[in-house]
């Protein structure tokens, strides 16, 4: 037949496995959107220095890879980047000094607004050029339909039916669809156009590559080229290829059969458009000078001005900090008190406030930052869940399941429908919706008026995700050795308990002292009507509410049994001493106490006192939040603060319910006395380590075996995001539509989109992490030979680390040759204030990093 | 209760201008915004309840006549009763709480301000649908809605598929509201002059009989705008595709108001359909059909705000069906629910993930025959091969939602597309040769001393559609569109002004717009392609709404005198040229009526081309700036 001696012209030295594995790389790694997880948006290009990364993607992405130039213009004239670090990033950038004259007079010129942005392979490549001369919009008529197909393939639970069949793959689905189908499935009508799913992926593709790519040379480049056309599904069908158990109900694809179903709709179409013959992209005219990807990736072009910017910028923010910390360090002064209590936070940036506050409210309280999963990591499984989730971070794969129970049989939870609240989902099918609609909806004008005009009174009654029922229990201790069919183990033994305790208070550097009371608080977040709510949850536990992991550790760490091992590894917790689980929901700043029926009656004292404390601090933690928030009250008391941002979280039309990791920035990994006297707005991760108790670096290298990915992760998302929202980004969350469950997408037609929205980053500074270690060079160099798979982020600048030196407060900024002894300038005043309200009162920037005097000075 | 209709009717208007002229910052437009929204608020509970007090009046009321030429005439007619006062309800409670809404959900993004005059612009024209008392009024609205509309969907103009889903509805919009325009002019040829819908029934009632036909005409041109704006069978398809802009807008629009706008054409216009019988049965099969399409491509739909609108759509079709079957009100009761429960479906459909995984996990979702009993109690070898054909064929209409968007655009589009490409291959001395030919049988004409007038004007619509055709045709150049579109509605004018006596004056206004039109978009366009050389990539969005927000408003203004939209001279201008034309010259009405849908359609797509899309630097200008290489090891 025709299509046999056609096949027989395809070239057949073409390697589509190969091929694919090779596109893919660029392809955005984004998980289904139930569990978020930031990570670094160019984590592609993450073995090339960070510029060049950025030059390079630019091209590739289309996108900007720095700021307007008018935003750092403006922040110099303000006085939030110093000449100091200008004058340090042009040295960096040029060394040639007459050069570098010439070079600081433009950075200092005025420039018109320039509204372009550089163009994409994927707009402005090769295959753009050949369809400009075929005059047809062929991504325009096939991505409708190849988007439905793949949405209603891979579809999670929004339509009621599915056109895959257990175990078939999207290319014999559709081959299937096409084949026999009574009616023809578009734009396959014509006969000749289905002949191609009578061959296998490999075939079909080598042979529409050469009808549509004309030469072999052409083949990578059309397929990363169509590929990146929609950047979201490519990357999402190859993450589910990739992680198959990220989806709920399975489905057998690769993104071989997605591109394979791409390429034969559009042959179909340009076959029906321009005749059987058409001309391939290898005879359009001017296809040769366009740039080849060797050619972007060895020669990329940058932005030198506005690199010089960045850093300058960047550098400012360093020195604020490592200026603040210097001076903290030396004014230090060891309390001998012993604490009241105890708090275990997590390392976030939004408990770094929480944290300031309490300490504020009520000086004996002691805080500790590590990341929010306690070190115990595992699958759990809620009351009413149906599915168990991961309780760590996304590069760990637990080996345990815990399960949450009730207690007592004879008082029923209410049923977890009921607590869902109903939500008008249900009534889709024609004659239900009927009635429903003749009669029930006039209600919803009653319900609709009333949640817009009175949000907060939690008409919607979402339970949300972080609510966890106050009567359960969890299953925590092991029974039996036997693991279940998925290879997990039911609990722990309490020998494990013990060892993943030790693991934790080792690295933070609790290990004796302890307070009679010691609070261990996660944190979730609780917003309505909002797609990305994962992106709001705990990062240390891939994106969902720590509670159950505080509730873990607490219930661990109350055991006598389990004190008893530890006692005998050197770890000596006191009778008296009592672990309470909590959590903090950053969004409406409320805590929940969890397990109170193992709470001693009468409560002690001391957790009466810490509860108090607690609730005033989360008040003011509320007040500092209200100054992002434009449309907050007017009222400037504390009060009216809770009020608010209690309402934030249940209102049915805020779309930023918190602003989440904004302005992050700063981690620190050190004592905590090296912190508390310092105001960082919010902006710090803070780990809490011992130096003195870690000779060989190896706790160091387990605290940043977590923190660089994690923290590194959330703030490349946040940086990229915000740099370029439209590419990078999910742009603005507005007109986004849930697309099965997998995602969001603009409209009923669009692609994917990854990323954070405008909405989450609107107000970051887009800044590169600085990791500041309380610990000599000597030892971090030894933690980071235990860390080699991690030095990337180090070495090409992905992440800035500095160390300072317990001993005499001197500062090395990490580069990738090495340590190099950073002076501060002579001529830096670390700014001070009394308390914290004083320092952010009427504040609506970002504040550099003060010193509090708390009344002492 | 005159001066309240008026109230309601206006404020949006003023609210309008107003933001316009203070609307400087976020906040103020925020505060003028409720400030109108009350006012509204005010006026229409006030027209409610002087409406219920005096005991639900039919009330009228003729504020003046805009215009008048001969017979015809265009009177400024409100209407108001039982249907109008429960769509003013419905309206004036969403409108309320969208405008709230988005006073918080807007915060900050760009582009504030001009949703807050779309959606006034859109209450306006909404109000004016609603308490129109005449069909030429309606039909002022229904503009002012279709260019909202089409705003509003492009509202994220940054990205190509807004603005091309917009396009897409536009093109629906505009067919359909010619079927409208044509059925005004139409009923105003029946009745001469008694238009007003109170006076339908007595004015219709002693021409029933003679004009059978024209009738018969008016009631299918009224079902087509009618399924058109409300994505009846079979323009199903344009809904979930014009759900683009913030998720407020989505609902106010395609799930609660102005997907109910064609049932209310059609219970203002039952005194002409009602006796009917064909035309209750063709609503009843478009109520069946779209019932049919709606209920089953909803089910394949994998997004929510797809699955909502088909949801909405399918009840709408009930409403016709229940139209149809004479029970109205049942459908407003049925409209009031609809529009609440779609209304708060879209607005909280981002919980949609949070509700699913907690409630339901995922749902088994196989559609599976086997298990219906028909197929059940059927033979072993259908059950074996035949029940797999059928499942798998409804999967597939399912998915693609029966294909109705390309079956529709092949039909109505791409004759045009096909004839175009066919004129624009002839040679340039084919296309003189014709034109001296055609001259040439003139002069003969004119010779022999017939009466020359009809075939000039046959000539100048043969122009008209030859350029409108072409302009639709051809994209390349924004510019030779651009002439084309003006060139042919010039020709329109010019061909009814050379047969139809005592048009008169008027079409020196119409086509005085035109020519203002013409030059004002020439202008704007001309100075955007400034220093831009585009050759190269012709068919790129230009983004001039970022670059130049000047020229592109200039721009979008003359777009809309060309369109013929209720503010400009231009509107009544076509009104008259259609109304004469289909008085003496009926032939001519159907070619002048498709030149000036296309013509409306090019234009909508000159104007998103040039003004919209996210600006690429496609001279790669930007790189002066840069060095080679990066120095390393610094």
């Amino acid at each position: 037949m025709v299509m046999d001696a056609k096949r027989q012209e395809a070239p057949v030295d073409f390697d589509v496995d190969a091929g694919i594995e090779a596109l893919s790389r660029w392809l955005p790694t984004q998980n289904p959107i139930k569990d978020f997880i930031q990570q670094n948006t160019l984590a592609c290009l993450q073995d090339k220095p960070f510029h060049e990364a950025l030059a390079i993607a630019a091209k590739i992405y289309g996108a900007r890879s720095y700021l307007p130039l008018s935003y750092y213009q403006a922040r110099y004239r303000s006085g939030r980047i110093s000449p100091h670090s200008l004058q340090y990033a042009l040295e960096m950038i040029e060394p040639d000094s007459t050069r570098r004259l010439s070079l600081r007079d433009k950075v200092l010129r005025d420039e018109p607004e320039t509204f372009s942005r550089p163009t994409s392979i994927a707009q402005h490549g090769v295959r753009s050029l050949w369809l400009t001369s075929l005059e047809v919009n062929l991504d325009a008529l096939a991505h409708p339909i190849l988007f439905r197909l793949i949405g209603n393939f891979l579809d999670q639970g929004i339509s009621q039916w599915s056109i895959a069949r257990e175990g078939e793959s999207l290319w014999s689905c559709i081959g299937r669809m096409v084949r026999a189908s009574i009616v023809s499935l578009h734009p396959f009508q014509n006969p000749e156009s289905r002949e191609i799913f009578k061959m296998d992926v490999d075939d079909a593709i080598r042979y529409a590559l050469h009808r549509l790519a004309g030469k072999r040379e052409y083949f990578e480049r059309y397929l990363l080229e169509m590929a990146l056309a929609h950047p979201g599904w490519s990357g999402m069908v190859r993450v589910i290829e990739k992680n198959p158990q990220r989806l709920l109900s399975p489905r057998n694809i690769r993104l071989k059969d997605f591109l394979a179903v791409e390429l034969a709709i559009q042959l179909a179409i340009l076959s029906d458009r321009c005749g059987k013959t058409f001309p391939s992209v290898s005879s359009t005219a001017g296809v040769k000078a366009i740039d080849s990807l060797e050619r972007i990736m060895t020669n990329p072009l940058l932005p030198k001005t506005l690199r010089v910017w960045q850093e300058a910028f960047e550098h400012s923010l360093y020195i604020e900090l490592l200026a603040g910390l210097k001076k903290s360090a030396t004014l230090r002064h060891k309390n001998s008190q012993p604490p009241l209590a105890q708090a275990l936070f997590c390392i976030d940036d939004r408990e770094c406030s929480i944290r300031r506050h309490l300490e504020e409210v009520n000086s004996s309280i002691k805080t500790y930052g590590a990341a929010g999963f306690f070190g115990i990591d595992f699958y759990y499984r809620g009351v009413g869940d149906i599915y168990p989730v991961a309780q760590c971070p996304a590069v760990i794969t637990p080996r345990h399941l815990v399960l949450e129970s009730v207690p007592d049989e004879g008082s029923p939870l209410k049923k977890t429908n009921t607590e869902t609240g109903h939500l008008p989902f249900g009534s889709r099918s024609l004659m239900k919706g009927w009635l429903f609609t003749q009669t029930a909806g006039l209600g919803y004008a009653v319900r609709l008026a009333f949640d817009t005009f009175r949000p907060g009174s939690n008409l919607l009654k979402l339970r949300q995700l972080s609510e966890v029922d106050v009567r359960t229990r969890l299953h925590l201790l092991r029974e039996s050795d036997e693991p279940d069919a998925e290879g997990r183990l039911l609990g722990f033994s309490r020998q494990e308990m013990a060892e993943k305790l030790e693991g934790l208070l080792k690295s933070i550097g609790l290990v004796r002292d302890f307070a009679p009371i010691v609070v261990v608080i996660a944190h979730g977040s609780t917003s309505t009507n909002n797609t990305h709510f994962a992106a709001y949850d705990c990062g240390a536990c891939a994106g969902k509410p720590g509670a159950p992991n505080a509730r873990a550790f607490a219930q661990m760490a109350n055991d006598p049994q389990v004190r008893e091992i530890l006692c005998a590894r050197g770890i000596d917790i006191p009778e008296t001493t009592l672990f309470v689980a909590a959590m903090h929901n950053t969004t409406s700043d409320e805590v929940t106490y969890f397990d109170r029926h193992d709470w001693p009656e009468p409560i002690p004292m001391p957790l009466v006192t810490f509860q108090r404390s607690m609730d005033e601090a989360l008040e003011r933690n509320a007040h500092e939040r209200c100054r992002w928030f434009e449309l907050g009250p007017s009222a400037k008391t504390l009060a009216a603060a809770i009020e608010h941002v209690k309402t934030r979280s249940t209102s049915i039309f805020e779309p930023r319910p918190e602003y989440d990791h904004n302005n992050n920035l700063y981690c620190v990994v050190g004592n905590r006395d090296l912190t508390s006297s310092l105001f960082i707005d919010r902006r710090s991760f803070l780990h809490s380590y011992q130096p003195a108790d870690d000779l060989d670096g190896s706790t160091l290298a387990r605290i940043l075996g977590a923190i660089i990915p994690v923290c590194g992760g959330i703030n490349l998302q946040y940086f990229f995001s915000r740099i370029d929202n439209s590419a990078y980004g999910a742009g603005t969350k507005l007109p986004h539509n849930v697309i099965g469950l997998l995602g969001v997408a603009n409209g009923v037609e669009g692609d994917l989109r990854t990323g954070l929205s405008s909405q989450m980053v609107e107000i970051h500074e887009a800044a590169r992490l600085m990791i500041v270690v309380e610990q000599v060079p000597t030892i971090i160099d030894q933690a980071f030979s235990q860390i080699s798979h991690l030095m990337n982020w180090l070495d090409n600048e992905w992440v800035r680390f500095a160390s300072l030196d317990p001993s005499d407060q001197t500062i090395h900024i990490y580069r990738d040759n090495g340590w190099k002894k950073e002076a501060l300038p002579p001529d830096f005043e670390v700014p001070t204030g009394r308390w914290s309200m004083d320092v952010y009162q009427g504040k609506t920037e970002t504040i550099p990093v003060h010193y509090l005097t708390r009344g002492l000075a | 209760m005159n001066q309240l209709i008026l109230a309601s009717q206006l404020f949006p208007l003023i609210g309008f201008v107003t933001i316009v002229f203070i609307g400087h910052s976020e906040n103020a437009v925020a505060r003028i915004s409720l400030f109108f929204t009350h006012l509204m608020g005010i006026a229409v509970v006030g027209l409610l309840s002087v409406w219920v007090y005096s005991g639900f009046p039919q009330h009228e009321y003729e504020w003046f006549t805009l215009y008048r030429s001969g017979e015809y005439q265009f009177p400024l007619v409100f209407l108001f009763d039982k249907t109008a006062a429960v769509y003013l309800f419905c309206t004036w409670i969403i409108f309320s709480v969208i405008v709230r809404y988005c006073r918080y959900y807007l915060h900050r993004e760009a582009g504030y301000k001009r949703f807050f005059l779309t959606i006034f612009s859109f209450i306006f024209g909404l109000n004016m649908v609603i308490l129109s008392g005449v069909l030429d009024m309606f039909f002022a609205g229904w503009e002012i809605v279709g260019i909202s509309s089409f705003l509003l969907i492009a509202f994220y103009r940054h990205r190509i598929q807004p603005i091309r889903n917009a396009q897409r509805a536009y093109s629906i919009y505009r067919l359909c509201d010619f079927g409208l325009l044509l059925a005004a002019l139409l009923l105003d040829v029946i009745v001469h002059g008694h238009n007003h819908f109170i006076e339908l029934d007595q004015a219709l009632d002693p021409v029933r009989s003679e004009n059978y036909l024209e009738l018969t005409g008016l009631s299918l041109l009224l079902i087509l705008a009618a399924c058109g704006k409300s994505a009846q069978f079979p323009f199903c398809f344009w809904i979930p595709r014009a759900m683009e802009g913030p998720t407020p807008s989505s609902a106010i629009f395609y799930g609660a108001l102005s997907v109910h706008l064609g049932v209310f054409l059609l219970i203002r216009t039952e005194a002409v359909w009602g006796d009917h019988l064909m035309a209750r049965l063709i609503i009843l099969l478009v109520g069946i059909l779209t019932v049919l399409v709606a209920s089953i491509s909803e089910k394949a739909q994998s997004n929510i705000k797809g699955q909502i609108a088909y949801a909405s759509i399918a009840q709408v079709g009930l409403m016709f069906v229940e139209l149809s079957l004479g029970l109205q009100p049942l459908v407003l009761l049925h409209f009031l629910g609809n529009a609440f429960l779609r209304s708060y479906q879209l607005l909280v459909s981002p919980s949609i993930i949070t509700h699913r995984l907690r409630v339901q996990g995922a749902t088994d979702t196989r559609v599976d025959l086997r298990e219906t009993s028909i197929i059940q109690r059927a033979p072993e070898i259908i059950k074996e091969h035949l029940s797999e054909v059928l499942q798998t064929t409804l999967e597939v209409i399912a998915v693609q939602e029966f294909n109705l968007e390309a079956t529709v655009r092949s039909i109505l589009w791409d004759s045009f597309r096909h004839l175009g490409s066919v004129i624009s291959k002839t040679r340039a001395w084919f296309r003189w040769a014709m034109v001296f030919l055609l001259a040439g049988v003139g002069f003969g004409i004119a010779m022999a001393g017939l009466s020359i007038r009809p075939y000039w004007a046959g000539l100048l619509a043969l122009m008209m559609l030859t350029l409108a055709v072409l302009a639709f045709t051809r994209k390349r150049d924004p510019f030779k569109t651009w002439h084309s579109v003006c060139g042919s509605t010039v020709c329109a004018g010019v061909s009814t002004w050379v047969i139809s006596h005592g048009v008169g004056s008027y079409l020196i206004w119409f086509i005085g717009t035109i020519l203002l039109a013409w030059i004002l978009g020439s202008l704007a366009m001309w100075r955007m392609r400034a220093n831009k050389d585009y050759e190269d990539s012709p068919f790129v969005y230009r983004a001039m709404a970022e670059r130049a927000p000047g020229l592109t408003l200039l721009l979008f203004v003359a777009f809309l005198g060309v369109v013929g939209f209720p503010i400009s001279p231009a509107f009544v201008g076509q009104d008259l040229i259609l109304y004469y034309t289909s008085i003496d010259h009926a032939w001519l009405t159907p070619l002048i009526a498709i030149s000036m849908v296309l013509n409306g359609v090019s234009a909508a797509g000159i104007f998103t081309r040039m003004s919209m899309g996210l600006p690429y630097d496609l001279t790669q200008r930007h790189m002066h700036d840069h060095d080679a290489g990066i120095p390393r090891g610094h």
